[in-house]
């Protein structure tokens, strides 16, 4: 039963951060065109490319769409509307958004075309920058929470919001998490301005609808991760626990959505030499300072 | 009947869906969106989506009349479209060789409208047709050209060897109207062997030490010469004897247990049998070439006469890609190991000093963010430009020959739809200087003002192109919208609006981290021929307006800006939008410039027109009052040849933005 | 079925596709194939640790398997000829010390696995949560040494690599 809640509500999850995005990118606020976009796609042609590598082509979606799928098994919408509570929860979120680099990776290797096979490697890139600031604000917030469970972690927020406890890790988590969801300024992978479409250059059809709905469920996957490490999950007054989860993914969402389009997409050497530079100093601070706070206060 | 649908019996769930097409149109346009906000289409409030790639499209937009050029392209651009797609032509007389438009309209937003209205209702009746031909045209034939697996630099247009290593040259598809015949490019020759380095491989007493300097091929091993040189059988270049025949290893992947003195031998015995360096499985007993490579068969090493019962493995020698003048044996390896810091020791390398895989990518004609018309090619080696070539497929001269004045000026500007206004105010000026007459005070500031608000719409229209670039769509919808709204309109709205354009650019050079993308990117170096605000952005004082006594009388200073770089570029366009608005409020008056009668006039006149992009130039020659040639001087001819040298290994996105920066018009330019 | 006959059949199964992708590592043509091949066998024996309930161990793997495999495909894309595989090349080098090399690999596994005192089998574990409590303590206590000097020694080597990757800069430009 609960599944079932989970996967309606992953459902008009993403269809939501599709009208979001569609808003953001046209100005013009939409609830059918995404609806409509998709069932379009299902009747366009599937083209492939010429001497594709026709094994990653085709698997390159379904990876990331599997990718996506586990990553959102293990956050809680309320304590017990969660489909897998694993014990290394937090971990298992990382390591199945790893796998977005690798389908990423297929996709641009797979149509043997110029536009994706650049915009593959990129990823490869941008993943070497933000890998690090994805996984150390999670250290310190399993600091916080004794545990990896993301149960454990939204109930250790109890007090105090980790977004206020350790605000330098929230900052680095949103960042990384738009990384590796390629979102704008960070959408070198597909770069609509550079490389015409990049690795989503060459899907058409179905393919395409798999490929796009596996990036809403990532963007999902990501938000609820903020919203469990960061924001304090279902914890909130006078609403029921799912409630506060579904409006804080949302309210997440639309601004890693809309603020990230403000800034003219970000140069690959300006991103690793932030991410290296900037980046990981400031995230093993963090988890520094949360590591003498967590000794010496009693939170 | 909907030339692009697609195979289907139309059923209830296909109808569904062609109407979910019908209403999430979205639009490729060819030329460029650029081309289409100049001409005063709002795409975006007529409720299309654009699309970055054919592949995302499901309509192609075309805008005006195309050169025969760029309707081949178009016809490949189409090509790549999924089906169901359709053709939407707006002000286009022919379409040839695409197939014709599923709707039409004239050039004008209302036109664009109704268009879309008739569009929608085929594609929703024959997105799903039961019999649907299959579409093709010469410009989408393929040509094959043969490159070498090892090497891909060498190109040929016939089958045939490498160069280098021999192999047999593998197809390759590449496009028929893409500039045809390589010349055959070869990594730089003649890289000699390096000098003899006797990697220490533990076996002494070699007969190399007995006969110095001896070269041999290391395909062929039979072959001996004296001197270095090139192998008569493959061509390869000739290593030298070193104290490591083949075959002797002290390497354990030979299965010879008891290799130390291995007598030298290969260098007077003849093997007996072949095998392929990279198909080891292949044996022959005969030298030739290998069936499934071509490569030269390389002598499998014979036994040599200590060994005793050894089994050879038929392929001990050369396992792994032999047949490379490789260096220096390296211990633990076999001989002649293709070791690709060796293979790719001549390649030309990046910046970085990584050497990798060149591949062509073409980035025009119709690449979002670049001018539409512009056909630029990339080289690519890895995401680092290697090698540019830029070509014009709008370009092209008018033939003016036994035009009317009225008839020349209409043709001059719309040879160039970016700057028609300027194109008018270049033809006007010149016929005029040709009938030595001049227009009164009035007439030609009011012609200025024209030419002014063009100047604001046009870089506007850049603005908007770069947004695009950059991924800032909120800057893009602005400042195509802003375009559209100035570029018909009359003095006092112009006035009315000026405050709130005013506000959008000291916005635009707001924008956090635009220093960090723009800075010190696309720097043209001191001495260049340049035009126009890119000159301006780097300091220099040249502009046609300066001494015009019309624009004197409105004050006009020539505004400059320091740095000559992508982001000085953006100030100094920003600053002439705000200096043109200055400019239009002290002219009060404003018509788009109109030719006046001249008479039956034979002579030559010329005139300089300040375009948005830079100064153009204009001869006229008249005999009895009609045109008999006329030679124009686009501001963007200059600036082409400077792109190769101002891209040279950049990084792609770095490249693609110092290309923008410049704002091309490849309108007018010579084909 | 019972809960431990599932857990033997999806140990079978991870084992066998594990296995199975350690075979295409070797008999794809292609680099790329071969790298992701590798990196779904790693999944695979990340997938076994699971099922065996080593949860932390099972996680961890699959994360810095795909990673790492994501790299090591850049670098077969770098610095290999074909890596699409396309020429059919015969890319293995050295066979016959390989085979021998696995060979005397496999059987001193064996000889661990079967020779060694693994003490009796545990009656039961302790759940997930406390196996992560308890490796952690076992992290910062006995195993903190090891541990410790090992990730210093990583970073010191991925320094030095980066260091003499750098190709030095001749005066007046060019490398």
């Amino acid at each position: 039963m609960s599944i079932a809640i989970l996967l309606l509500t992953l459902t008009l999850g993403a269809y939501f951060i599709a009208v979001i995005e569609g808003w953001a990118v046209h100005g013009r606020f939409s609830l059918t065109r995404p609806a409509l976009s998709a069932v379009a796609l299902f009747g366009r042609e599937s083209l492939l490319a010429r001497t594709p590598d026709r094994l990653f082509f085709e698997a390159a979606p379904v990876l990331l769409l599997v990718a996506g799928l586990l990553a959102v098994a293990v956050i809680p919408l309320a304590p017990g509307l969660i489909i897998a509570d694993l014990a290394t929860g937090a971990l298992f979120l990382n390591a199945a958004l790893a796998y977005v680099l690798v389908a990423l990776i297929m996709a641009g290797w797979g149509p043997n075309g110029g536009y994706a096979m650049i915009g593959g490697w990129r990823f490869l890139g941008q993943f070497i920058a933000y890998a690090m600031l994805i996984v150390m604000p999670i250290t310190a917030v399993a600091m916080r929470a004794e545990s990896l469970s993301t149960t454990m972690i939204v109930t250790s927020q109890a007090d105090l919001w980790n977004v206020f406890y350790q605000p330098l890790g929230f900052v680095l988590f949103v960042l990384a998490a738009m990384g590796l969801a390629w979102l704008p300024p960070l959408d070198l992978p597909n770069a609509p301005g550079d490389l015409a479409g990049g690795v989503e250059a060459e899907y058409t059809g179905v393919r395409l609808a798999v490929l796009r709905l596996a990036r809403m469920v990532i963007i999902l996957a990501l938000a609820g991760a903020i919203v469990t490490f960061y924001l304090g999950g279902w914890l909130g007054p006078w609403l029921p626990g799912w409630a506060w989860s579904v409006i804080k993914m949302l309210v997440v969402t639309t601004v890693m959505l809309t603020t990230g389009r403000l800034v003219p997409r970000v140069r690959e050497a300006d991103l690793l030499a932030a991410g290296w530079k900037l980046g990981i100093p400031l995230a093993l601070a963090n988890i520094f300072l949360v590591g003498v706070i967590a000794l010496v206060v009693d939170i | 009947m909907m030339h692009g649908a697609r195979t289907g019996m139309r059923t209830g769930l296909r109808r569904l869906i062609a109407g979910a097409m019908a209403r999430d149109l979205c639009a490729f346009v060819v030329p460029g969106s650029d081309v289409a906000r100049a001409r005063g289409l709002d795409l975006a409030r007529a409720g299309l989506h654009l699309a970055a790639t054919p592949r995302h499209a499901n309509v192609l937009l075309v805008v005006g009349t195309l050169p025969p050029d760029l309707r081949d392209a178009a016809t490949v651009a189409y090509a790549q479209m999924p089906r169901p797609r359709a053709i939407l032509a707006l002000g286009a007389d022919t379409l040839a060789p695409l197939p014709a438009a599923d709707a039409t309209g004239p050039l004008t937003q209302v036109g664009l409208v109704a268009a879309l209205a008739d569009l929608r209702r085929v594609v929703a009746n024959g997105a799903f047709a039961a019999k649907v031909t299959d579409f093709d045209a010469p410009a989408l034939q393929t040509r094959i050209e043969y490159t070498c697996p090892m090497h891909p630099e060498v190109i040929s247009d016939e089958p045939g060897n490498c160069p280098i290593c021999g192999m047999t040259l593998m197809p390759k598809e590449a496009s028929a109207s893409s500039p045809a015949a390589h010349q055959p490019k070869q990594s730089a020759p003649a890289h000699q062997p390096p000098a003899v380095a006797h990697a220490a491989h533990g076996h002494s007493t070699h007969t190399a030490a007995e006969t110095p300097a001896q070269y041999t091929c290391p395909m062929h091993l039979e072959v001996i010469s004296d001197e270095p040189g090139n192998c008569p059988k493959c061509g390869m270049f000739l290593v030298p004897v070193d104290a490591k025949p083949v075959g002797h290893s002290g390497h354990d992947h030979h299965d010879h247990h008891d290799h130390h003195d291995h007598s030298k031998h290969v260098a007077t015995e003849t093997p007996t049998q072949y095998t392929c360096p990279m198909h080891p499985e292949v044996i022959s007993d005969e030298p030739g070439s290998c069936p499934k490579c071509g490569m030269f068969l390389v002598p499998v090493e014979a036994k040599p006469e200590d060994h005793s019962g050894h089994d050879h493995d038929g392929h001990a020698g050369h396992e792994g890609h032999a047949g490379h003048s490789g260096g220096p044996a390296i211990d633990g390896i076999e001989p002649h190991f293709m070791s690709m810091v060796n293979l790719t020791r001549d390649m030309p390398a990046s910046a970085d000093g990584l050497k990798m895989e060149w591949i062509e990518v073409p980035f025009g004609p119709f690449f979002p963010g670049l001018p539409g018309g512009l056909g630029l090619t990339l080289t690519l080696d890895g995401d680092a430009i290697a090698e540019t070539r830029v070509q014009s497929l709008v370009g092209g001269s008018i033939a003016a020959d036994g035009l009317t004045p009225a008839e020349f000026v209409e043709r001059f500007a719309d040879q160039s739809p970016l700057c028609r206004v300027a194109n008018r105010q270049l033809a006007c000026l010149a016929l005029e200087n040709a009938a030595s007459v001049a227009p009164d005070a009035r007439t030609a500031t009011a012609r200025a003002a024209a030419v002014e608000r063009e100047r604001i719409a046009s870089h506007l229209g850049w603005l908007a192109s770069f947004a695009a670039q950059t991924g800032l769509v909120w800057m893009e919808r602005r400042a195509a919208a802003k375009q559209l709204s100035i570029q018909a309109a009359p003095v006092d709205q112009i006035a009315a609006n000026a405050a709130s354009l005013r506000a959008f650019l000291h916005r635009v050079r707001k924008t956090p981290l635009l220093r960090a993308k723009l800075a010190g990117n696309g720097r043209i170096g001191e001495g260049k021929p340049v035009v126009g605000p890119v000159a301006r952005a780097q300091g220099v004082q040249s502009d046609a307006r300066a001494g015009d006594w019309v624009y004197d009388a409105l004050g006009f200073q020539v505004v400059t800006g320091t740095g000559g770089d992508a982001l000085a570029r953006l100030h100094q366009r920003c600053d002439e939008i705000n200096q043109s608005l200055e400019l239009i409020a002290r002219a009060k008056e404003l018509s788009v410039p109109e030719p006046q009668n001249i008479g039956t006039v034979t002579g030559q006149g010329q005139a300089t027109v300040e375009t948005p992009r830079g100064a153009a130039h204009l001869v006229v020659e008249l005999l009895g009052g009609k045109l008999v040639t006329a030679t124009y001087r686009p501001p963007s001819a200059a600036h082409i040849d400077l792109l190769a040298d101002l891209i040279q290994a950049q990084e792609i996105a770095d490249a693609l933005v110092a290309v923008g920066s410049l704002d091309l018009s490849p309108w007018g330019l010579p084909a | 079925m019972t809960g431990s006959v599932w857990e033997l059949f999806f140990l079978v199964f991870f084992g066998l596709a594990a296995i199975w992708f350690g075979i295409v590592v070797f008999r794809t043509h292609s680099m790329v194939r071969s790298a992701l091949a590798l990196l779904f066998s790693q999944t695979a024996i990340g997938a076994m640790f699971m099922v065996m309930q080593a949860e932390f161990l099972g996680v961890l793997q699959i994360m810095m398997m795909a990673t790492e495999m994501s790299v090591m495909a850049l670098f077969m894309v770098m610095f290999m000829m074909d890596p699409g595989g396309m020429g059919a090349m015969e890319m293995s080098h050295q066979k016959r010390l390989s085979l021998r090399a696995g060979g005397v690999g496999l059987l001193a596994a064996l000889a661990v696995s079967w020779l060694a005192d693994w003490g009796p089998a545990a009656a039961s574990i302790p759940d997930a949560s406390r196996q992560v409590e308890l490796l952690g303590i076992e992290l910062l206590g006995r195993s903190m040494f090891i541990f410790e000097s090992a990730g210093l020694t990583i970073l010191t080597s991925m320094i030095a690599a980066t260091m003499v990757a750098i190709a030095p800069r001749k005066p007046g430009g060019g490398t």
